[in-house]
């Protein structure tokens, strides 16, 4: 293990704190605060992982998880991205993507076969002759992909979600974000500021220079970072990575849990009145011959590692950068211990100063208009070949770390995310949005400043103008701070090398699709020619980091080697997740939320067996035996019970109800009696059937309603939509849930209900379809309707819900001598296909209109003036041949029943099968079908097609219906 | 015999210590160790009423006036009045207040048709951000104030009675039959709240220390 | 979703909050004398307007009202009334 740094002031470890974890089975040490990769790093680890395509080694690089180099399988998760979490006790961590380890992979050789596998070689080869293509997806699929997940794993840990709500959202925790959540909140507005890594103060956090006045830059972040904590109005999400913003101020990312946290990842998703972007900059990479090599990394990586981590990255440092910050941080590392034998910057000129005179004072040779062309060291980089930019002179450096950049690049994502357009910067080199969205602000480096007042004051400029977008301030203070702003030093000239003089074969521009220069020269060479295009045939730009590392590089170098006149640098985009994130983030607690019925845990305590129906969990069978056959002859020769509470329940009232139901039913309501059930049917304007139910008369201008149970949440919205222009005064209130419903059903139901009642319930008192009101044991309120739906003697008990048990229980004892039974939704359907009662949505779909389904004798035509909902359509509708019928067949030579929805046929399809059984009250196969008009006449022969049934067909034959009690004795005696 | 009883929705899946029945329902008054964190009880048996009509300009259930602006509640002597749009409010009657239901048509009871939880306590609405997106902490509400929204994906009826500190908390309606999955969803959201189940009796305290 | 729909009883919610309601086109026509083509248009004509539009939405996990907005189905962002309303 190397020496670390325990006393600097800028570490974010506690090197007393030691963190014991294994890594490929052997024990190691980190320490706390350590990342999984600085840790690893810290032990002498240099290759992580090796590369998609051709297992190249790979290593640190960015320090910020923009490439997949240092992703890693922990505690059996793959991918997980080591540069960014942080080491816990006892991790397991290992290697991925390797046949054998990342130091000694089996599968390296792939590198020198890179001639073999060009850009889109997916696409050209190994489709000639055909047969080999099989062959060949095997052993690709093989090799390809990052990570190996087995098809039974469970994440482990916990992932939830929040929603918060705030005036102003800040995206990134640097000195622009710090000022800027500082400025809104001192208007009082709620502010929360998101940082991706686990601490505030962005770029400021680990330079030594100084700020003002003695300061260093380090002091003043850390001072910033007190002042927002501090902040009553700030909430800090550290460790808050951004995944998405989009329009509306809606911005989204994911929080890693600390110890202390009762979740391991949390998704945020903030809705804000006015979002700041301050995202600052990455660095751009610099592009040479073996530019990812392990030892080489860039700036940021380099100097952090020293002074967030304490680990010198290296004994024998070079420097081929493109930026101030480049020679900075070689300055900081050599004081640091680090050994430089020379800084390359791309740039002839325009260097600061002050740093080119630091740099002669500790000897450290600077040169100027110099470049990295070459990383040498077969695993890890030993020797760097550097040349003049135009490559004219060449020369060696041994060195164990390159630290390579081409320059800054702006983290635009939430920008590009957010549909603006980017313009190319020709003084920055930046991609640049000239128009934002609707309160959304930038501050900060990636405005293209790099002076620290400067960005603070962007900062603050944006803070006041998102308070103005919030109306917390006025347009003389955003004045005030543009003036500020102006004052200061703006956008500095930025690099525009895109690479170094190479060929290009072993230039990476895409670490995680190892797509180098060449790859890209052939796909333009292809035809591809904009950036988007180049991005998926290259794939370019598709991998894990998406932008991260090719982002910038990518149009930059298509712009070149097109050397196109008068065509603009044009940005690829990025996508949510901007950050890698674990499904299970997203899933988040994924509750399931459905709806139970009363009696549920009775029912299931009676074997029940559930089925989600819609919004509900029903039971659908009451035994292992799918054709309910006990529960179907139960309900034929004694009584059974059937939980009918999902049905939709409505009460609607007022001096203009009458006038709603007119417009909304096809029946006319104006002839419902008191004391009456009346079955009725609601179209759309198509005449399109799309609901049934009972109306009850309960008083003057107060109606009881039914509706099925998919149609429940959407009954007031249909009522209100109808009636919108009218200003009818009418009230609705959906009490589907108020009142549990049991359906007593079969010969002997009034035995059992005359049990439970004192009231006359014989068939006189009580009629078929009649309704009453009663109580039950003198407390329980009931609704009683006597209807039919499944062909026998039949009440239905609306009761409320809170006594429904005691209904149940009521009802289960009366009836023991009856022998009454459970039975269920699927019985329900039989019972009723027997006697040809109609489900909607079975016997219908959206095309089937009222007339169709045989119901037109609900229609009343005379009342136009209600402009009753689909009457125009069914008037249409009424004498269209070409319109399908409902009718019913039973199966030839005592055949099956065929499946639902298998088709009737001749040469074409004639309709479908709504609903078939093999019916046990009849003996027989029997449904119904909707069909051609010219099928519908009885007796004519039905040719049906079955899903997967090849030549073989079966055969129906039109027959009237209904197949069970025809005349009805049963349902109304 | 069956023993007639009224059934809540709502289960803690833990026995009260101390409970009273009224009008058949099994109400919780006490918990053992209700805690110090979140506090979550089942008002699901308290009267509810659906008062709807075109005009609701001197309409007073209770004798207390629904107020004009929809989003608004009032809390007096027990009767708790949330104006939900142009023509409808909801109404509760809360423990301790006896008076005799309005008969007016216009009126529906719908006790029934929700289930009914107070959630009390200082982090109430760090705990809501877990399974809502609606803004209690917005500087313009004033408590007690009514939501109509989403809360664990289920529309629902939410009162903030409070929005002070200690002293913050609110009532949560929506359709019955999610009881078991809203509960569910509700308590595992407020393990990190310490949230407990609390009797009847810690929730009229509270109202009646607002 | 990044859809905000503003509820004039609620205020600006989420948009999945909404049910859409399609374009404003009036009052249900008189049925005397309605010829099956107007009253097809009626129904099923739309004007799929680029740019702003009148339209009805529903807050169905809200107040329960309908009502109607402005969107620029361009930019899928609700704009201000009536001035825009063409």
């Amino acid at each position: 293990m190397m020496t670390r740094f325990n006393q600097l002031p800028t570490l974010k470890i506690d090197p007393t704190k030691k963190v014991i974890f294994n890594y490929k089975g052997k024990t190691y040490s980190g320490v706390e605060g350590d990342t999984i990769a600085s840790a690893l790093y810290a032990n002498g680890v240099r290759i992580y992982a090796r590369s998609l395509k051709y297992h190249r080694p790979r290593g640190l690089y960015s320090l910020d998880g923009e490439c997949s180099n240092t992703m890693m399988e922990v505690d059996g998760i793959p991918n997980v991205r080591t540069e960014n979490t942080l080491l816990k006790q006892g991790m397991t961590v290992k290697e991925q993507n390797v046949k054998g380890s990342a130091e000694k992979d089996m599968l390296g050789f792939l590198d020198k076969l890179d001639w073999a596998m060009p850009a889109g070689f997916y696409y050209k080869m190994m489709h000639k002759p055909a047969r080999i293509w099989p062959i060949a997806m095997k052993q690709i699929r093989k090799t390809a992909g990052l990570g190996e997940i087995s098809p039974d794993f469970e994440m482990p840990g916990k992932f939830d979600e929040i929603f918060p709500r705030t005036d102003v959202v800040v995206i990134g925790g640097g000195p622009a974000g710090m000022t800027a959540a500082l400025a809104a909140a001192e208007k009082g507005l709620r502010v929360i500021i998101m940082e991706s890594r686990p601490w505030l103060g962005g770029f400021f956090d680990y330079r030594t220079a100084e700020y003002k006045d003695g300061v260093a830059l380090y002091q003043r972040g850390q001072d910033l970072a007190q002042q927002v904590e501090a902040n009553e109005n700030i909430r800090v999400l550290k460790h808050t990575a951004m995944v998405g913003a989009y329009s509306n101020c809606l911005v989204t990312g994911f929080q890693t849990g600390t110890d202390k946290d009762a979740f391991n990842e949390r998704y945020v998703e903030i809705r804000a009145n006015s979002v700041i972007v301050a995202t600052g900059c990455i660095e751009r990479p610099l592009i040479f011959d073996n530019n990812e090599r392990p030892g080489v990394m860039q700036v940021g990586c380099a100097l952090r590692m020293a002074r967030n981590y304490g680990i010198l990255p290296g004994e024998n440092g070079i420097f081929s950068v493109g930026h101030d910050l480049g020679l900075e941080a070689a300055i900081d590392l050599f004081d640091m211990g680090m050994k430089i034998g020379c800084v390359a910057d791309v740039r002839e000129d325009g260097q600061d100063p002050e740093l080119v005179l630091a740099l002669a004072k500790r000897n450290i040779l600077l040169l100027k208009g110099w470049v990295a062309t070459e990383a040498h060291g077969k695993k890890q980089v030993n020797k760097v070949s550097m040349s003049s930019i135009d490559g004219m002179i060449t020369r060696d450096f041994d060195c164990d770390v390159l630290v390579a950049s081409a320059g800054l690049t702006p983290v635009t994502g939430p920008l590009t995310m957010a549909q603006i357009k980017l313009r190319h910067d020709d003084f920055t080199g930046f991609f640049v949005a000239d128009e934002m969205p609707e309160n959304t602000f930038s501050a900060g480096r990636i405005l293209g400043i790099n002076n620290a007042l400067s960005i603070e004051c962007s900062g603050t400029l944006a803070g006041i103008k998102a308070a103005k977008a919030c109306g917390a301030c006025d347009a003389a203070e955003v004045e005030a701070a543009e003036a500020a702003m102006k004052a200061l030093p703006g956008p500095v000239r930025g690099s525009k090398l895109v690479t170094a003089p190479v060929k290009g074969r072993k230039s990476f521009i895409c670490f995680d699709e190892d797509t180098t220069i060449k790859s890209v020269k052939q796909t333009i060479d292809s035809g591809f020619d904009v950036p988007e295009l180049v991005k998926r045939y290259s794939s370019a730009g598709l991998g894990p980091g998406q932008s991260g590392i090719p982002g910038h590089n990518l149009p930059l170098y298509v712009a070149k080697y097109q050397a196109l006149a008068g065509v603009p640098v044009k940005p690829t985009t990025v996508r949510a997740p901007i950050v890698p994130t674990f499904i299970a983030t997203y899933a988040g607690t994924n509750h399931t939320m459905h709806k139970r019925t009363p009696i549920h845990n009775l029912q299931v305590a009676d074997k029940g067996i559930l089925r989600k129906i819609g919004v509900w969990e029903r039971v659908r069978y009451f035994s292992e035996d799918y054709s309910c056959k006990k529960e179907i002859e139960n309900v034929r020769n004694n009584v059974g019970m059937l939980d009918g509470s999902t049905l939709g329940k409505f009460r609607l009232h007022g001096p203009d109800a009458l006038k709603a139901l007119q417009r909304i039913y096809v029946s006319d309501m104006s002839k419902l009696k008191p004391g009456r059930v009346k079955y009725s049917a609601m179209c759309n304007d198509d005449g399109c059937v799309i609901d049934d139910g009972v109306v009850v008369m309960l008083g003057e201008n107060d109606y009881y309603i039914t509706t099925s149970t998919g149609r429940a949440g959407q009954t007031v919205e249909w009522f209100r939509y109808h009636t919108r222009y009218d200003g009818w005064d009418f009230s609705m209130v959906n009490i589907t849930d108020s009142m549990g419903v049991i359906n007593l059903s079969g010969p002997n139901a009034r035995k059992v209900f005359e049990k439970i009642t004192d009231e006359d319930v014989s068939n006189e008192a009580f009629p078929y379809s009649g309704f009453k009101e009663m109580l039950f044991k003198d407390v329980i309120p009931a609704k009683v309707m006597r209807l039919g739906f499944v062909g026998e003697l039949s009440y239905e008990f609306h009761v409320a819900s809170s006594y429904m048990t005691s209904l149940w229980q009521l009802l289960k004892e009366a009836g023991a001598e009856f022998g009454i039974q459970n039975f269920g939704v699927e019985a329900q359907n039989v019972l009723r296909m027997e006697k040809c009662h109609i489900i909607l949505g079975q016997e219908s779909e959206q095309r089937t209109n009222l007339l169709d389904v045989g119901l037109g004798f609900l229609w009343d035509r005379k009342k136009a003036d209600a402009k009753t909902v689909g009457a125009v359509a069914l008037r249409q509708a009424e004498n269209d041949p070409s319109r399908f019928k409902l009718v019913g067949f039973k199966m030839e030579n005592n055949g099956r029943a065929p499946r639902d929805g298998a088709l009737v046929v001749d040469s074409k399809v004639r309709g479908y099968i709504a609903t078939a059984r093999d019916s046990f009250s009849l003996n027989e196969a029997v449904g119904m079908a909707l069909v051609e008009s010219e099928l519908a006449k009885v007796g004519t022969r039905l040719e049906i097609y079955e899903d997967e049934c090849g030549d073989e067909r079966i055969y129906g034959k039109v027959v009237p219906m209904p197949f069970y009690d025809p005349d009805g004795t049963r349902m109304k005696s | 015999m069956v023993d007639i009883k009224r059934v809540s929705p709502v289960s803690f899946g833990k026995s009260p210590k101390r409970t009273e029945v009224r009008d058949n329902w099994t109400i919780a008054m006490e918990y053992d160790s209700e805690g110090q964190g979140l506090s979550i009880v089942d008002l699901s048996h308290v009267t509810r009423l659906d008062v709807q009509t075109g005009d609701l300009s001197g309409v007073t259930p209770f004798g207390v006036a629904i107020p004009e602006v929809p989003g608004q509640s009032v809390l007096k002597d027990g009767i708790l009045i949330n104006r939900m749009n142009g023509i409808q409010a909801s109404v509760f009657q809360l423990p301790g207040n006896g008076a005799d239901l309005p008969t007016d048509v216009f009126v529906t009871e719908t006790t029934e048709n929700t289930l009914c939880v107070a959630i009390m306590g200082k982090d109430v609405f760090s705990f809501m951000e877990k399974v809502s997106n609606l803004d209690f902490m917005d500087p313009k509400m004033t408590a007690p104030f009514l939501f109509q929204g989403p809360c664990c994906h289920v529309p629902c009826q939410i009162i903030t009675l409070s929005k002070d500190g200690d002293k913050a908390g609110l009532i949560l309606t929506c359709s019955r039959g999610y009881g078991k999955d809203m509960i569910h969803s509700l308590l595992d959201a407020g393990v990190e709240f310490n949230m407990k189940p609390a009797g009847e009796e810690k929730f009229s305290a509270w109202v009646a220390s607002l | 979703m990044a859809l905000t729909i503003t509820c004039p009883i609620c205020g600006k919610r989420n948009g999945y909050e909404f049910r859409y309601g399609g374009e404003d086109k009036g009052p249900r026509p008189e049925e005397a004398g309605l010829t099956p083509e107007a009253w097809c248009d009626y129904v099923h004509m739309n004007k799929c307007v680029a740019g702003v539009q009148k339209e009805w939405w529903f807050h169905k996990d809200g107040c329960g009202s309908w009502f109607t907005i402005h969107r620029d189905t361009t930019t899928n962002l609700e704009v201000k009334g009536p001035e825009a309303d063409k």
